[in-house]
């Protein structure tokens, strides 16, 4: 059983003595709390059960003055403030409006005077309650000072805490970086191209990755909706994005996507996107997406400089063989372009009438007139024209209208002979080169021109020693030809359309553009000239073998 | 049974007879000595009663270990109630009647067999503005007689998130221990009933 009221001691001296115990036990209450305004409410609540007096409040030296209570709205009591001051660290008596007594207690801390304390009676109060406000006062200081240094440690913790929160948000977004850089880096010295990068990119972000050409076109998708048929949008509107993308330099917003530009060089377009149609893509994916135009930039680069490769040492091969080269070099070099040229193979020179420096043009409607006719070969420049050598047997009248219609000019084909073996290529070049000049000369509008289909032209072509030619064709057509170089005529070739065409008056005129009376002219002058009568089936023989002959030499002399 | 017995509360011991004031900041802070009290009673066998000023706070110290055991000898060994049955029974407190409850509690458990008893009450109720509440202290002090009288030991929680400085001082004064942040506080001054009674008439 717990022990009875003490009954040696009087009943003043116990009361006074359990107002100590509770005193001792507000001062325990105020130490334990770290708020300013609850010690202070306590301290001045505490009062009515300890005797007569009150606590008005407290005058701080840094914040000044707060009244006993929190929420009340007493003010200071009038020239206080003075009076303090004169008080400095000691305690004194105050004057307080109404009060018979009221006295400033120094509010003590660890940094020394917080300010004071002021309480007040209707009438002095006894020794022994005066003590106990004293000792209230020295609390309620001791327990502020600590209130005070424990804000302060909370909010160095807390600093610390958000430092420490920064850090690792940078720790974690540097290490979101590394991964992203990893990852992407192994993707790039892997070898896996584009679809690779595409789905690295998924696995970084979560979200549908889609990388597409200059024009739309999908090159890879990576990750779930993959469209089907894959849409493309108008060129008009791909080349407003293309050219907001190259402005901005950075991921740009379009509808549901996070587009970047991937563009190594300015002929060398990828474009890259995040598929986001919630809007979630945060800062670690937009690095990723930046670090993923970068890896594909370098992919386009590499695959661009492949294709730049190929094409220059197909260039080099093409004209090595049109030039002359052994068969086995030549071989070994095709092997390693992957192309096949063991195949019989020919030359082919397309020409564009009347216009120079169309070269790339021209090489351009070639390509894509061959790869329509399914047609492989190599190409290159030659004399201003493009010379293809192909092993393909093709319409070679079909391939011309096609290239013509690219081009938008008329165009002329010169086919050489099929050669079985590379270092035969130089000949079947000089028959493509000959028989697209006597394409031109002799036989205009006959559409592309074979070698191997030209008859007596090709057997002249053959002959190596041309004096007796060149004889002959002097003694049917001398006495025109220096007619022709007098007078600037062209009775030679009038006479060649003319036997051309069996002797039809109308085909010749039509073929020659001028009037029929203009042709009958002149012949009747190639009659008088020569003294010849062209309807002699001798006659006729002898001049058209001689004319057909006069083309051979002129495109022979050409050559030269 | 003389000597101290433990209190669940931060390892102190409670001899018989005690009537502890303890204050506390918070529900969370309540809970833990609640919890520590109660179960320390129903582990020793000791016949619990407990007042809480809430439904939640009784469900939960329903769930506490050894609260809800199979019938049997132990049934029934912790009882909770809530101010309007209790301290605020036909509207009002009144100190005979909350007197007569805690009495009438221990003798009826007596019968049922049990030999200690472990009595806590939230005071929190008395902040209402309901007749009577002014006699809380008187109440406090007389409840002194009781506990002098019986094989038990009492708890009063008092918040002080809630409970003005007087009241505190008020408390102090009329509890022969009070228990503080882990301390108990011993006050062989405190102010008995009848001495209570007198200043009061004063």
């Amino acid at each position: 059983m717990r022990a009875e009221p003490d009954s040696t001691a009087d009943e003043s001296t116990r009361r006074r003595l359990g107002e100590f115990r509770a005193l001792m036990v507000i001062s325990l209450l105020m130490t334990e709390s770290v708020s300013e305004d609850q010690i202070m409410d306590l301290a001045a609540s505490s009062a009515p059960g300890l005797g007569p007096w009150r606590i008005d409040g407290y005058s701080f030296t840094d914040s000044g003055w707060r009244p006993g209570l929190a929420g009340s709205a007493a003010p200071p009591p009038c020239g206080l403030a003075r009076q303090l001051a004169v008080l400095g660290d000691l305690s004194g008596q105050v004057e307080v409006p109404g009060r018979g007594w009221a006295w400033a207690y120094p509010l003590r801390g660890i940094d020394g005077l917080l300010g004071h304390l002021v309480a007040s009676c209707d009438r002095e109060p006894p020794a022994e309650q005066r003590f106990a406000i004293q000792v209230m006062a020295q609390q309620t200081g001791v327990a502020v000072s600590n209130a005070r240094l424990h804000a302060r440690e909370r909010a160095t913790a807390a600093e610390l805490a958000a430092a420490n929160a920064a850090l690792a948000e940078t720790v974690s977004s540097l290490r979101r970086n590394m991964d992203i850089h990893d990852r992407l880096t192994r993707v790039a010295v892997s070898g896996e191209g584009q679809t690779g990068i595409a789905n690295a990119l998924h696995e970084l972000t979560g979200m549908p990755v889609v990388i597409e050409d200059r024009y739309g076109n999908l090159s890879a998708w990576a990750g779930p909706g993959r469209p089907e048929p894959y849409p493309k949008e108008s060129f008009a509107k791909r080349e407003q994005l293309l050219r907001r993308l190259k402005r901005d330099g950075k991921p740009v917003r379009e509808g549901e996507r996070l587009t970047v530009l991937a563009s190594p060089r300015s002929d060398v377009v990828g474009v890259l996107a995040l598929i986001d149609p919630e809007h979630t893509a945060d800062k670690a994916d937009l690095v990723a997406l930046e670090h993923g135009a970068t890896v594909l930039s370098m992919e386009l680069a590499r695959l661009r400089g492949i294709a730049d490769t190929e094409l220059r040492l197909r260039r080099d091969l093409v004209h090595d063989l049109l030039s002359g080269t052994d068969d086995d070099s030549a071989l070994v070099r095709a092997e390693a372009l992957d192309y096949d040229l063991r195949r019989p193979h020919r030359v082919v020179i397309a020409e564009v009438k009347g216009r120079t420096r169309a070269y790339d043009s021209l090489l351009s409607a070639v390509r894509r007139a061959t790869r329509q006719m399914h047609l492989d070969g190599l190409f290159d420049a030659w004399s201003g024209n493009v010379a293809m050598v192909t092993a393909g047997q093709a319409d070679w009248e079909q391939l011309r209208r096609a290239v013509a219609s690219y081009v938008g000019r008329q165009v002329e084909i010169g086919v050489g002979g099929l050669c079985a073996r590379p270092s035969e290529l130089p000949r079947s070049l000089r028959e493509a080169g000959l028989a697209l000049r006597l394409q031109k000369t002799l036989l205009p509008g006959t559409g592309a021109c074979e070698y191997p289909k030209l008859g007596i032209f090709r057997m002249l072509a053959a002959i190596p020693d041309l004096t007796d030619v060149d004889r002959f064709v002097r003694e049917w057509l001398g006495s025109l030809l220096d007619y022709d170089q007098r007078r600037k005529a062209e009775l030679v070739h009038t006479l060649t359309q003319y036997l051309e065409h069996g002797g039809n008056y109308d085909a010749t005129a039509a073929k020659l553009s001028v009037h029929k009376s203009t042709l009958k002219y002149r012949l009747q002058r190639i009659r008088d000239l020569t003294g010849l009568e062209l309807n002699d089936p001798d006659v006729h023989f002898n001049l058209q073998l001689a004319t057909r002959a006069w083309g051979t030499l002129q495109a022979l002399e050409r050559e030269r | 049974m003389t000597g101290p017995i433990p209190s669940g509360i931060a390892e102190i011991g409670l001899v018989p007879g005690s009537h502890v004031c303890a204050f506390y900041r918070g529900d969370a802070d309540r809970d833990r000595l609640l919890s520590g009290y109660l179960s320390a009673g129903l582990t020793a066998g000791d016949k619990c009663i407990c007042i809480v000023d809430s439904a939640r706070t009784a469900k939960r110290l329903k769930a506490l270990p050894g609260a809800r055991a199979e019938p049997g000898p132990a049934d029934g060994q912790l009882d909770i109630h809530l101010p309007g049955s209790t301290y605020l029974a036909n509207g009002e407190f009144s100190t005979g009647d909350m007197l007569t409850f805690w009495t009438e509690g221990m003798l009826k458990a007596e019968l049922e067999g049990y030999s200690f008893f472990r009595l806590a009450g939230e005071m929190t109720w008395s902040l209402r503005d309901v007749p009577g509440v002014g006699h809380l202290i008187e109440y406090e002090s007389e409840l002194n007689r009781v506990t002098s009288s019986h094989p038990v030991v009492v708890l009063c929680l008092y918040d002080l998130d809630l409970f003005s400085g007087e009241v505190v001082v008020n408390v102090v004064k009329t509890h022969p221990q009070v228990l503080v942040q882990g301390i108990l506080v011993e006050n062989p001054y405190y102010i008995g009933p009848d001495e209570f009674l007198k200043s009061a008439s004063i």
